[in-house]
């Protein structure tokens, strides 16, 4: 469905109804000025056949007007016979020689006695032009309209788009508004009651939500802190068990596969302890970190994984890429990208590294695009691979949300790339 | 040689206790912290392992106590927490070493020894097996007083297998000791099995005593 903004949408509906508005007023103004001319055209002519009946009786010759002339009137001798004496008025049409035309006229009939005798009196007035009259109407009414609708846009334009100022900064502020990131709520010291009463709704769900995201970290921590114990005094008992005399060797490799087991279980509270310590923010020593540096310690400490898997590193240096962060995170950071470059990785592959100031972009082989939106998300897997958590994007994510001016991008061309970006 | 174990939880204390008996330490162990107060200011140790969570106090304020006292024993803090902060603190404090739950039984023995023996700097620079002489500090290696050319990740399987002599070290212990937390790779135990076999070719050529042995296919022994 086609968006609009909220003012398109009331003006919209603004001028529909006045065009509705204007068209019942138009026509009940219509009705009541016609009828108020005809009223006043009607007294007029029914006061000249008062008169002209006064006249007649001075002076008879005026029965003799038996066409329209000079006066605006006429009296026609009828034969004898019942005549309805009632007085009509009704509309009609009659040649004007000063428009040369037919002009609309009203026109008094009357049937009365003169000694004895009946006649016709017929007074005409020159009345209004209706179709004219309508078209006037019509003309001054659209000019109306589209006054009131130019002026709506204005209204519309100046004061609601001041009126709504803070809901377009309410708006705004929520669009920067990451859970479990630093994100301050400003108030915007509106004066209109319904957004100050939004702003602290708003501030106050964005403050419960904080607090809900904070103990669901705490207690993942907390989950994983009493698991390592545990974990430990299993997986140290097996490896006791395993130098025991009596042990053969199936029994040994059935050992070893309960050890593999623990060690996964370990490494998987390792990584979800990593993520929840992240996010609880426990690493709060900022300092600049040169990452060319740190990309080449990392590609020491990987060197002999690198040349075990025979592939191929090209590292381009373009500039420096420093980062006013933890150096720590900036560790786990580029470690676990270049380990997910290395780890998804063939035999014979390579892995390209692109340094510039503002961006680092690291290069493997891959056969087609992974979905960008799930990739970065806990416990995600491509494959099934057993010995993989799942967690070290997202571990890679934890730390970018962390710090504002930091992002992390995957697309795909020609192998998966991922770029950090300052 | 003496060891002080301090550590609340029962099983884990054993289970330590049984490691270290093997490499024929003397082991003592506390479960809180008022009898672990009460056995550093009565006893002398090489070295004490020390929980930092313990019922009735901070572990790290017995690292103080130590210091008050002027006791140089050498002290590993073993805990869950695995926190930065809290190892910058306990090194701080005095500590010489931090290890984190869970650890291998390989790498508790490891940093055991080297602990005590950076302590115990008394002209023996070496760690020794048959014929093999290791510098830890120097990062050497030498055998029959021919120098062995290590490349980094060898040496330190070396030093790995050197500190546990006549152990059983599983894979996925030397996995993680050599590639610390990039051990979860599929292929990590290849790889340790190409390391594991370079290293005994080199040890080899220079007519080493020692061998490295496979147990079982389940891992590695020093003999």
């Amino acid at each position: 469905m086609l968006k609009k903004s909220l003012k398109y949408y009331t003006l919209r509906y603004f001028a529909i109804a006045i065009l509705g508005i204007i068209a019942v007023w138009a026509a009940s103004f219509y009705w009541l000025i016609i009828d108020e001319v005809y009223d006043n055209i009607d007294d007029g002519l029914k006061d000249s056949k008062v008169r002209i009946q006064k006249e007649i009786d001075k002076n008879p010759e005026i029965l003799l007007t038996s066409e329209y002339d000079l006066a605006q009137f006429k009296i026609t001798a009828l034969p004898p016979g019942n005549y309805n004496f009632a007085t009509h008025i009704y509309n009609s049409e009659m040649y004007m020689p000063y428009e040369d035309d037919d002009e609309p006229v009203r026109i008094l009939q009357n049937i009365f006695q003169y000694e004895g005798k009946p006649y016709q009196l017929e007074i005409y007035t020159s009345t209004v032009e209706e179709d004219e009259l309508i078209e006037n109407l019509l003309t001054s009414l659209v000019i109306l309209y589209f006054a009131l609708v130019v002026s709506l846009i204005l209204i519309n334009h100046f004061i609601l788009k001041k009126a709504w100022r803070p809901f377009y900064g309410i708006l705004n502020n929520l669009k920067n508004y990451k859970i479990g990131g630093k994100f301050q709520f400003e108030k915007s010291k509106t004066n209109i009651q319904e957004f100050d009463e939004l702003e602290d709704e708003l501030s106050a769900m964005i403050a419960r939500n904080e607090r809900i995201y904070g103990q669901q970290n705490q207690f993942i921590a907390n989950a994983s802190h009493e698991l390592q114990t545990p974990l430990a005094i299993a997986g140290n008992k097996l490896e006791l068990l395993l130098e025991d005399k009596e042990i053969n060797e199936s029994k040994a490799h059935k050992i070893l596969e309960i050890n593999q087991m623990l060690n996964r279980l370990k490494r998987l509270n390792k990584s979800l302890l990593t993520i929840s310590k992240i996010e609880n923010e426990q690493f709060k020593l900022v300092e600049k970190v040169n990452f060319n540096s740190l990309i080449k310690n990392a590609l020491q400490d990987f060197e002999s994984l690198i040349d075990f898997r025979k592939i191929e590193i090209e590292l381009n240096e373009n500039g420096n890429f420093e980062f006013e962060m933890n150096v720590d995170l900036a560790i786990i950071l580029i470690n676990n990208l270049l380990k997910n470059a290395i780890v998804h990785n063939s035999e014979n592959g390579f892995l390209k590294i692109m340094i510039s100031s503002d961006k680092i972009s690291i290069q493997n082989p891959g056969e087609k695009p992974l979905n960008p939106q799930l990739i970065f998300e806990r416990f995600y897997k491509n494959e099934q691979n057993e010995n993989s958590t799942g967690l070290g994007l997202a571990i890679v994510k934890s730390i970018v949300k962390i710090y504002p001016k930091l992002a992390i991008d995957y697309r795909f061309d020609n192998g998966h790339i991922f770029e950090l970006k300052a | 040689m003496k060891i002080l174990i301090i550590e609340d939880e029962k099983e884990l204390r054993n289970v330590m206790r049984d490691s270290l008996e093997k490499e024929h330490y003397l082991i003592e162990s506390a479960s809180d912290f008022h009898s672990a107060l009460d056995k550093i200011i009565s006893y002398e140790y090489d070295c004490i392992l020390l929980d930092i969570m313990l019922p009735g106090g901070s572990g790290l304020e017995i690292l103080s106590e130590l210091k008050k006292h002027k006791k140089d024993e050498a002290v590993i803090i073993i805990s869950a927490k695995d926190s930065i902060d809290d190892k910058v603190l306990g090194l701080e404090m005095g500590a010489d070493d931090y290890l984190a739950k869970p650890f291998h039984l390989a790498e508790l023995n490891a940093r055991v020894k080297s602990a005590i023996r950076r302590k115990n700097q008394n002209g023996n620079h070496f760690i020794s097996w048959k014929n093999i002489n290791l510098s830890p500090e120097n990062r050497t290696v030498k055998v029959n007083d021919n120098e062995l050319i290590l490349n980094r990740k060898e040496f330190d399987l070396l030093y790995y297998f050197i500190t546990n002599p006549e152990r059983l070290i599983t894979k996925t212990s030397i996995a993680e000791y050599v590639w610390g937390d990039h051990a979860e790779q599929s292929d990590s135990l290849d790889f340790v099995y190409s390391q594991i076999k370079n290293l005994r070719k080199k040890l080899n050529e220079v007519q080493a005593e020692a061998d490295i042995q496979a147990v079982y296919g389940v891992g590695y022994k020093l003999i």
